[in-house]
């Protein structure tokens, strides 16, 4: 099996590069001069936004190629990634806000990126809402691939608008300009090592979900030639 | 005309349908018995591409590839209950394009027993008028097939009188029929073919004259199969 | 009839039935009423502030309304399965998409207008009504947005166990663009807002319309059939 050969790789890449980057983050970045060590969740936080947009980017295409291939695979790999970007989009949130705690002494910003995670939140948690309000299996996933889809495609209209909106409102503060050449290296590797760590908890999530379907539809069958 | 070929369909862990295969010809009428929760709902509503199923696929074949050359009255009525009877018929025509003279349709008013109720709202008229006005638009409908679930539900011995006949003559006109009903004379007096589904599975296919009614009740009542 | 004459029937029908039942218009109006009172309970309005605190109180009702207007809307097709009529019928699932956005967006304005007249009597604002004509053009541009986000999302949650309660936590999130936008520019054109125009604005609400109207049109199809 090519594919597990693949995964396996992956998996090992990815437990190599956690702890790694872990270290890059707290050892080897420099402290930054005025936020002091709290800055160093900006690391994490911007990483996990990405690993939530990659999410939320599988789930749009699969919702696509479902209408498309009206077939259970797409819709399963579809909310197997959505599981996924909804977790790391809370632990975004939930980063946000430490980070806005001890910089901007308030622990809500309503930042554009932040509130457009935070729309995004919503639009992902009303998708699992109405997964759980339909039984009839083709239909669940036909309607949420609609969700699937609309949802993805607010992203930029939402950010340019929350950036216009924040625009007329008196601004907490900038991000930070001129960031240290070791900081920017240290920011790419934790960025790539999420992907990674992304990329390999769908392909789990996913296969957990694909067995289950499958085991599901044994089941289905064996009640069939019961008689 | 329609062809159902090995139609699967499961409702989370139960099999509702299994493997069904089911070809109706041109203007061929065939009813489906069968117990209460065999699956003769769910087949329809698959046949009518409500619904699709698990595994097997379905094959109309009709003159146009649109939607308008098939119609299916299921358990609702399809009605807009503000609206009257004659403001129904009137969206229904504008729809499908049905331009019945006002003669005709004056005509199947009377027959059908709601001439007098035609400028009241369909939420005044008894069960058995809505079913009948439901009916009423399958047969305006100028579709090449008929499905019907159960279409005599709600109404008495006259009214089914009546819509048998006019369901005989569609037929005469070459529109094909597939029925399901738990009423076993009448299905009888008008399919060429019966089938009986139970448990998800079609237990038997037969032309009319092969099998009586007494027969059908037979095998409804014990389950034996011939 | 083509699919202009088709998208007509569809809302000369919607009109109809609202003209007889009332439902999507009183729940529209009378929550905007509610909502109005409610706000002036909950937040101190006086002379001073009201020209600040309009624009948002006005497009949050007109959201929290609409959303629950809409809904009925789309109840009205579902409940007797009357939708059934056009999928079996020549008319393609574009039009009637269309057409519920078209009689959606007419409801939407209506209550809008109610809205608007509400606020200036319970909040003696009159400068809102002397407004009306360039807030033209934000009303109508969110409302369609509103209404082409609100007919999609009403059909999906009426076919789901939920019903309406998952509406507004579909359509709130999706709807923020149009929220930002028409409140924005409904106050730089109430309050000047240091020379801004609304154009930018407008221009948003006109991106988001065109790309969800496209779409909707496209996913439409998908709710109602396999």
């Amino acid at each position: 099996m090519k594919k597990d050969r693949i995964t396996k790789i992956l998996l090992v890449l990815v437990l190599l590069m956690l702890p790694v980057n872990f270290y890059l983050i707290f050892q080897v970045a420099p402290t930054e001069r005025i936020m002091g060590d709290v800055q160093r969740i900006f690391y994490l936080h911007v990483s996990l936004a990405i690993s939530a947009y990659i999410g939320f980017g599988v789930l749009f295409v699969s919702s696509i190629m479902f209408l498309i291939k009206k077939n259970l695979y797409w819709d399963t790999l579809a909310y197997s990634a959505g599981e996924v970007g909804l977790m790391f989009s809370t632990l975004v949130l939930i980063t946000g806000s430490f980070w806005a705690r001890p910089v901007w002494n308030v622990w809500w910003t309503w930042d554009p990126r932040l509130v457009t995670m935070l729309i995004l939140w919503f639009i992902y948690i009303g998708y699992f809402m109405l997964r759980k309000s339909i039984s009839e299996r083709l239909k669940k996933a036909r309607y949420s691939a609609i969700i699937g889809i609309l949802g993805f495609l607010d992203v930029p209209v939402v950010r340019l608008a929350t950036k216009w909106w924040r625009s007329i409102h008196p601004r907490l503060s900038k991000e930070g300009g001129g960031l240290d050449p070791l900081m920017i290296k240290v920011m790419l590797f934790s960025l790539l090592t999420f992907v990674v760590f992304t990329i390999v908890i769908i392909i789990f999530r996913f296969r957990v979900a694909w067995a289950e379907e499958r085991l599901y539809s044994i089941l289905n069958e064996m009640e069939e030639y019961h008689e | 005309m329609l062809r159902l070929l090995d139609i699967s369909k499961t409702y989370s862990l139960k099999a509702v349908l299994r493997g069904v295969y089911l070809e109706l010809k041109d203007g061929e009428a065939f009813v489906l018995f069968g117990p209460n929760g065999a699956g003769k709902s769910t087949l329809l509503k698959i046949a009518a591409g409500l619904m699709s199923p698990n595994t097997g696929r379905v094959e109309l074949t009709t003159d146009s590839h649109s939607h308008s050359s098939i119609f299916y009255i299921g358990h609702k009525n399809g009605l807009y209950n503000e609206l009257t009877v004659l403001e129904n018929i009137r969206f229904f025509q504008d729809i499908t394009g049905s331009r019945n003279s006002n003669t005709i349709l004056r005509e199947i008013l009377m027959e059908f027993g709601l001439w007098q109720r035609r400028n009241d709202p369909v939420k005044q008229l008894s069960q058995g008028m809505k079913r009948r006005l439901s009916l009423m638009k399958g047969f305006i409908s100028g579709a090449d097939l008929l499905l019907l679930d159960e279409p005599f539900s709600g109404l008495d011995i006259r009214w089914k009188e009546i819509i048998l006949e006019r369901l005989r003559g569609l037929k005469k006109q070459g529109v094909s029929l597939l029925m399901v009903t738990h009423l076993i004379k009448e299905g009888l007096s008008i399919a060429d073919r019966i089938g009986l589904l139970e448990n998800g599975i079609l237990r038997l296919q037969c032309k009319t004259e092969e099998i009586t009614e007494e027969e059908i009740k037979e095998i409804l009542r014990g389950g034996v199969c011939r | 009839m083509g699919f202009v004459g088709n998208t007509f029937a569809i809302v000369k029908k919607d009109l109809l039935l609202e003209l007889r039942a009332k439902e999507a218009i009183s729940i529209m109006v009378f929550l905007s009423l509610l909502l109005l009172v409610v706000f002036n309970l909950s937040v101190e309005i006086d002379t001073e502030n009201v020209s600040r605190l309009a624009p948002g109180i006005l497009w949050v009702v007109f959201a929290f309304s609409g959303i629950l207007g809409m809904g009925r809307t789309s109840l009205s097709e579902r409940d007797d399965e009357a939708y059934l009529n056009i999928y079996f019928s020549s008319v393609n699932m574009e039009s009637f998409y269309l057409a519920k956005v078209i009689s959606n967006l007419l409801f939407l304005l209506l209550m809008e207008m109610f809205t608007i007249v509400s606020f200036v009597i319970l909040f003696d604002y009159e400068r809102l009504i002397f407004a009306l004509a360039p807030l033209s053009l934000p009303l109508l541009l969110g409302s369609f947005g509103f209404s082409v986000v609100g007919t999609l999302f009403s059909f999906l949650s009426t076919g789901s166990r939920f019903g309406e309660i998952i509406l507004p936590f579909l359509f709130l999130p999706v709807v923020v663009p149009i929220l930002l936008g028409g409140v924005s520019s409904t106050d730089i054109i109430l309050n000047g807002s240091g020379g801004d125009s609304p154009a930018k604005w407008l221009k948003i609400l006109l991106v988001f319309d065109l790309l969800y109207f496209c779409i909707s049109l496209i996913l439409f199809r998908y709710i109602i059939e396999e």
